[in-house]
């Protein structure tokens, strides 16, 4: 890592990353030889079929798993042990709100988390939950939430964290078009209010060009990388 | 649309059987052991119980020195009927005695002349002894001639070698030389009044009694016979074939049954005495209460294991409901579902069953050393069936039911919510455990009143009858309490959130509000975890208090009998004095703590002839181990105070103080032999107390009294036994040795052989093996209840758990979350247990009194049994806890995925 990387805002960087699953005749290579850098404020579609290495790229960017080849490095926020909580977020695709906090808990969690002091992230909570529109449903349970709610409500635990590398792995994948499109939007918005990049990784040609940049995935590479054409 | 033709049904049910066990390993088996719990306890138990019944019938059986003494009536021809009793099938012996009423004995000796009251003097055949060798017992001189009972050679202050005469009515004295000095220790049956009702049987046998060979008692009696034939009888003791049913009750009813057989069959020439009936009807009774017992300590084990199988079967209802959501999304009907629900039942109930009753072999091998528990083949294959019965049961409630209800009433949406703000459930609002424990308090009251009775076996009745009612009260405080534990669990953690906060702040920093917040909308779940680990240290640790006073009353009764760890008593008509070569030769023997002389002498209460024991107030107290409960209206400590503070106080029995009417400070005056001149001198004494029980003492009637009053009084310090205090150690060692050392001169008893000859009371049914077996389940389920229903919730919160460690939560700060409901579950779990226990245990005491002889002081408590349980509790919810935190250690990226 270099003080120029640091300086030019590079949030994660890969090199000829690679991530194999088991051994011998059976393991199976969801990630291969895959390149990159991701700096603050970029906003990326990541596409490719199912089970082209999508979600275990963004696992590898988002420090979950480890590479079986090549590197990582994050460059803006420094070792593996400082990404979470706080400078990386993750959106899931799957419902991600803890089943016993009720909105505004689970939105202040990762504060919680960082060591802030509780009044502090309730307040923070507060805001990002306005920010989306979201503050009348603070002391809802998630299970009381709707699928579109329930994503909007981590994009606001996302935003009230203020990271510095967001990662959505198909946020919208279970939301019908209306709710999806809201999602996206407070994606989008928590983004570029916090100047953090964004790579949401999504099947939807929609969301896709809304956002800057486009990486394919296929067959566990990184095909491609084109600048979207918004 | 999932398209499942009825011929593929058994192919879709093995692919989902396969892939349940595959990849729900954990749940399925930990179901499946809840159930195999179950079943082996209910299989132990049952098989046990049956084992015990039949020691019974074969400890009653081998009590009973005679078992029909059949009397000829008057004018009967004896030897026709001695030909037919000895013809009639299944009697495989019998024996003529002949009995005559003589007006007394007389002995004279040194000068001085004493002569008893009216007794009996039995012709025996030459045989007799060999066929019921259990009716007389050796003291000392010879085992054949003129035979003197001990207590008539008391009083006749006669030896083998001197001469006796005895009276005949209307005819000449006869003399003759004693031969020996025996004990009757079956005399209340020997001379009963064949034929009489329970309650018209004399008080007491006679005092005054001598054995003489059957044709030497012709010559001393036919010519009484010709001229009063009322003053003697004959009768026919019977030996029967012994091949019973191992039931008491059917024994029972099967001996009672011949007997009346053989009196239809005599047609009126004889009636039958039956000693061996009586017998099985108190094993009856006590077979009644071992079965009470095991309703009382067996059937809430197996109760608590479904209930555990149900707690553990509910832990993955969510992920079933979700599995179900997806199978109906892709076209499964209800039928369907219910089904794979069924085949998943069915898969538990089999493997659960076949642990169960493998584990039953194993235990039964290991604590009895044979697979059956000393049952019979059919007994066990019996018991095996209802236990397995029990644990489908137990399956199809625990998992079919709520699969079946789930599956027939959620919409998927509702099969995908896994917390909801519900209500508090209906028994709460109702009141349900409340009303429980006040119904058990009532209950509790109606059957621990004076009078009541559990079991009501009457004698020569044939059917007997359990109050089950009593069954309800501790039943119900049971399930009240465990209730009652869930409604103040969720009512602490529902309302004391911010005070929880306070407490856990050391343990989770910033995030303690969240922690209280998430355990509060948890509290449902925290509190059907703590009522499961409050039935169950309800359970476990009642069974255990309620087996260690059972055992504690047990060798209470054992100390009882025989006074001490070791009994020396002297023989009859010799004199020991407390400062004998004897008595020096006790205290020098090795291992020997502790000697204590106890006087035995014969009184007269009025015309009633009594034990008396002179005792030393200031060390009987410790030496002879006395309970309270040996006392009436006092502490043990009071009764012997009292009697040390005057010197001719007196202490009598129950029966005594309501026979002569007597209130404390009344005089009695006693009629004590004199220790020179034998003659019996009045002595008089002041009643100050009651005992009910007394160390060596019969359980009737008798006195006791200062030791250095009688001695003054009689002129005779001599002392009837020595208790000896081995400190409970090498007493079977000590005894050899003092057996050894003293020779014949005395009888030499020990408390280990006591242990094993306590009649046919229930407590001396063996229940160590029950013990063992019991408290090894409960501290199974203890180990359930806490550790596995908490690592089983945990695990099925796998996913929430991988998204806060997704989130950035630490080890320590995740550790908040999982021990904060661990310490509630547990903590809340084993207070509300510990009050349920010392509760229950108190209401099983009481209730049960009818186990105990004598009845308990205070309840025995296992410290090093409930330590051990207290610290499977703790190690099994920290493994949980542990567990499960450092399975979280990295995200299972695999859980964030799924749905």
């Amino acid at each position: 890592m270099t003080s120029d990387m640091v300086a030019s805002g590079v949030v994660v960087r890969a090199v000829d990353v690679a991530r194999t699953f088991g051994s011998g005749p059976s393991a199976v290579v969801a990630v291969h030889g895959v390149s990159g850098e991701v700096r603050l404020g970029d906003l990326i579609a990541l596409s490719g079929p199912s089970g082209s290495g999508k979600t275990t790229l963004l696992h590898l960017l988002a420090g979950l798993d480890r590479p079986t080849a090549g590197m990582i490095e994050w460059p803006s926020i420094g070792g593996r042990e400082r990404l979470r909580p706080g400078p990386i977020a993750i959106v899931f695709q799957a419902p991600s709100l803890l089943p016993p906090l009720d909105v505004i808990e689970n939105v202040a969690l990762p504060l919680l988390l960082q060591g802030i002091d509780r009044h502090t992230a309730r307040a923070a909570a507060d805001e990002a939950l306005s920010r989306l529109d979201l503050a009348s449903l603070s002391t809802k349970l998630p299970e009381e939430l709707s699928g579109g709610q329930a994503q909007r409500v981590a994009v606001a635990r996302v935003l009230a964290g203020r990271p510095q590398l967001i990662l959505a792995d198909e946020p919208t994948g279970q939301l019908d078009h209306a709710s999806g499109g809201a999602v996206i939007d407070a994606l989008i918005a928590a983004a570029t209010d916090t100047g953090a990049a964004l790579i949401v990784n999504t099947h939807d040609d929609t969301v896709a060009h809304r956002l800057d940049h486009h990486w394919s995935m296929t067959n566990g590479r990184l095909t491609t990388e084109v600048r979207a054409s918004c | 649309m999932l398209n499942i033709h009825p011929w593929r049904t058994v192919r879709f049910h093995s692919v989902w059987m396969g892939a349940l066990v595959r990849r729900r390993t954990g749940r399925l088996t930990a179901t499946a052991v809840g159930v195999a719990l179950a079943v082996g306890l209910l299989a132990c138990l049952g098989a046990f119980l049956s084992a015990s019944k039949a020691t019974m019938t074969q400890r009653a059986i081998d009590t009973v020195a005679v078992d029909w003494q059949v009397e000829a009536q008057a004018g009967t021809d004896a030897s026709a009927l001695a030909s037919e009793i000895a013809a009639t099938r299944r009697i495989t012996a019998s024996e003529t005695v002949s009995f005559a009423n003589t007006t007394g004995f007389e002995s004279s000796k040194a000068g001085t002349t004493q002569t008893t009251g009216p007794g009996q003097v039995l012709g025996m055949t030459g045989t007799y002894r060999s066929t019921f060798p259990a009716q007389l017992r050796d003291l000392i001189g010879a085992s054949d001639g003129v035979l003197l009972f001990q207590q008539t050679a008391a009083n006749l202050a006669v030896q083998p070698g001197d001469t006796i005469s005895i009276g005949r009515a209307g005819l000449a004295s006869v003399t003759v030389t004693v031969d020996g000095i025996v004990d009757l220790p079956q005399a209340d049956s020997l001379f009963q009044t064949v034929g009489a009702p329970v309650g018209a049987q004399a008080q007491a046998p006679p005092d005054n009694v001598a054995i003489v060979p059957s044709t030497l008692w012709h010559q001393l009696f036919d010519p009484l016979a010709a001229t009063r034939p009322d003053l003697v009888h004959t009768q026919f003791h019977v030996r029967l074939d012994h091949h019973l049913p191992p039931d008491p009750a059917a024994a029972y009813n099967d001996i009672t049954g011949r007997a009346r057989n053989l009196e239809a069959h005599l047609a009126g020439r004889a009636l039958v005495g039956d000693n061996l009936g009586a017998t099985l009807a108190g094993a009856r009774s006590d077979a009644l209460y071992s079965q009470v017992l095991f309703l009382f300590l067996g059937v809430p084990g197996a109760v608590l294991a479904g209930l555990l199988t149900a707690a553990v079967a509910a832990s993955g209802r969510d992920r079933r409901r979700r599995e179900q959501a997806l199978l109906r999304a892709r076209g499964a009907t209800t039928r369907q579902l219910v089904g794979l629900a069924t085949t998943e039942t069915a898969l538990v109930a089999i493997i659960g069953s076949a642990l169960g009753l493998a584990l039953a072999a194993l235990v039964g091998r290991a604590v009895f050393g044979t697979t059956r528990f000393g049952a019979t083949t059919a007994a066990t294959l019996i018991w095996s069936i209802a236990a397995v019965a029990a644990g489908v049961a137990i399956a199809v409630a625990s998992v079919a039911v709520p699969a079946r209800r789930d599956a027939r009433e959620l919409t998927v949406t509702d099969a995908r919510r896994t917390l909801r703000r519900l209500g508090n459930p209906r028994w709460m609002r109702w009141g349900i455990d409340l009303a429980l424990l006040l119904v058990a308090a009532l209950v509790f009251w109606l059957t621990s009143r004076n009078g009541y009775q559990l079991v009501l076996a009457v004698e020569g009745v044939p059917s007997i009858s359990v109050s089950y009612w009593a069954f309800a009260g501790p039943a119900l405080l049971w399930i009240g309490a465990g209730l009652l534990s869930y409604r103040l669990t969720n009512l602490a953690v529902g309302r004391g959130r911010s005070l929880i906060a306070r407490v856990i702040q050391p343990l989770s920093g910033g995030l303690s509000d969240t922690v209280a917040a998430s355990l509060q909308r948890q509290r449902r779940l925290v509190a059907r975890g703590a009522a499961l680990v409050a039935l169950t240290i309800g359970f476990a640790a009642s069974t255990a208090i309620f087996n260690a006073t059972y055992r504690q009353q047990a060798e209470v009764d054992a100390i009882l009998s025989n006074g001490a760890d070791v009994t020396f008593t002297t023989s009859p008509g010799t004199l020991v004095s407390p400062t004998s070569s004897q008595a020096t030769a006790i205290a020098k023997t090795s291992g020997v703590h502790h000697v204590e002389p106890i006087q035995h002498r014969f009184a007269y209460v009025g015309a009633d002839l009594q034990d008396l024991y002179g005792v030393n107030p200031s060390s009987i107290l410790s030496a002879g181990r006395l309970q309270d409960g040996y006392f009436q209206g006092g502490s043990a400590r009071q009764l012997i105070d009292k009697l040390a503070a005057q010197p001719d106080a007196l202490l009598v029995s129950a029966e005594t103080v309501h026979d002569f009417q007597l209130v404390p400070g009344d005089a009695i005056t006693l009629r004590l032999q004199n220790g020179d001149t034998k003659q019996y001198i009045d002595v008089p004494f002041h009643y100050v107390g009651v005992a009910k029980e007394f160390p060596t003492a019969p359980h009737d009637s008798f006195l006791v009294a200062n030791a250095t009053y009688i001695a003054a009084t009689t002129g005779s310090d001599a002392v009837g036994a020595f208790l000896v205090d081995t400190g409970g150690a090498n007493i079977s060692n000590i005894s050899r040795t003092l057996r050894q050392q003293l020779g014949t001169t005395a009888t030499v008893t020990d408390l280990d052989s006591s242990r094993q000859i306590i009649g046919s009371s229930l407590t001396a049914v063996d229940l160590d093996g029950l013990t063992r077996v019991e408290l090894a389940f409960a501290l199974a389920l203890a180990a359930a209840a806490t550790g596995l229903t908490l690592w089983l919730g945990f695990t099925e919160r796998r996913r929430t758990f991988a998204i806060a460690t997704a989130l950035g939560a630490n080890q320590r700060q995740l550790g908040a979350f999982v021990w904060a409901e661990a310490t509630m579950t547990t903590g809340a779990g084993l207070f509300t247990g510990t009050v349920t226990a010392w509760a229950l245990s108190n209401m099983l005491v009481t209730v049960l009194h009818g186990v105990f002889d004598p009845a308990p002081d205070s309840l025995a408590v296992p410290w090093n049994y409930l330590t051990t349980m207290l610290a499977v509790a703790l190690i099994a919810t920290a493994t949980a806890a542990l567990v499960a935190i450092r399975s979280s250690r990295t995200p299972h990226l695999e859980l964030l995925r799924a749905l």
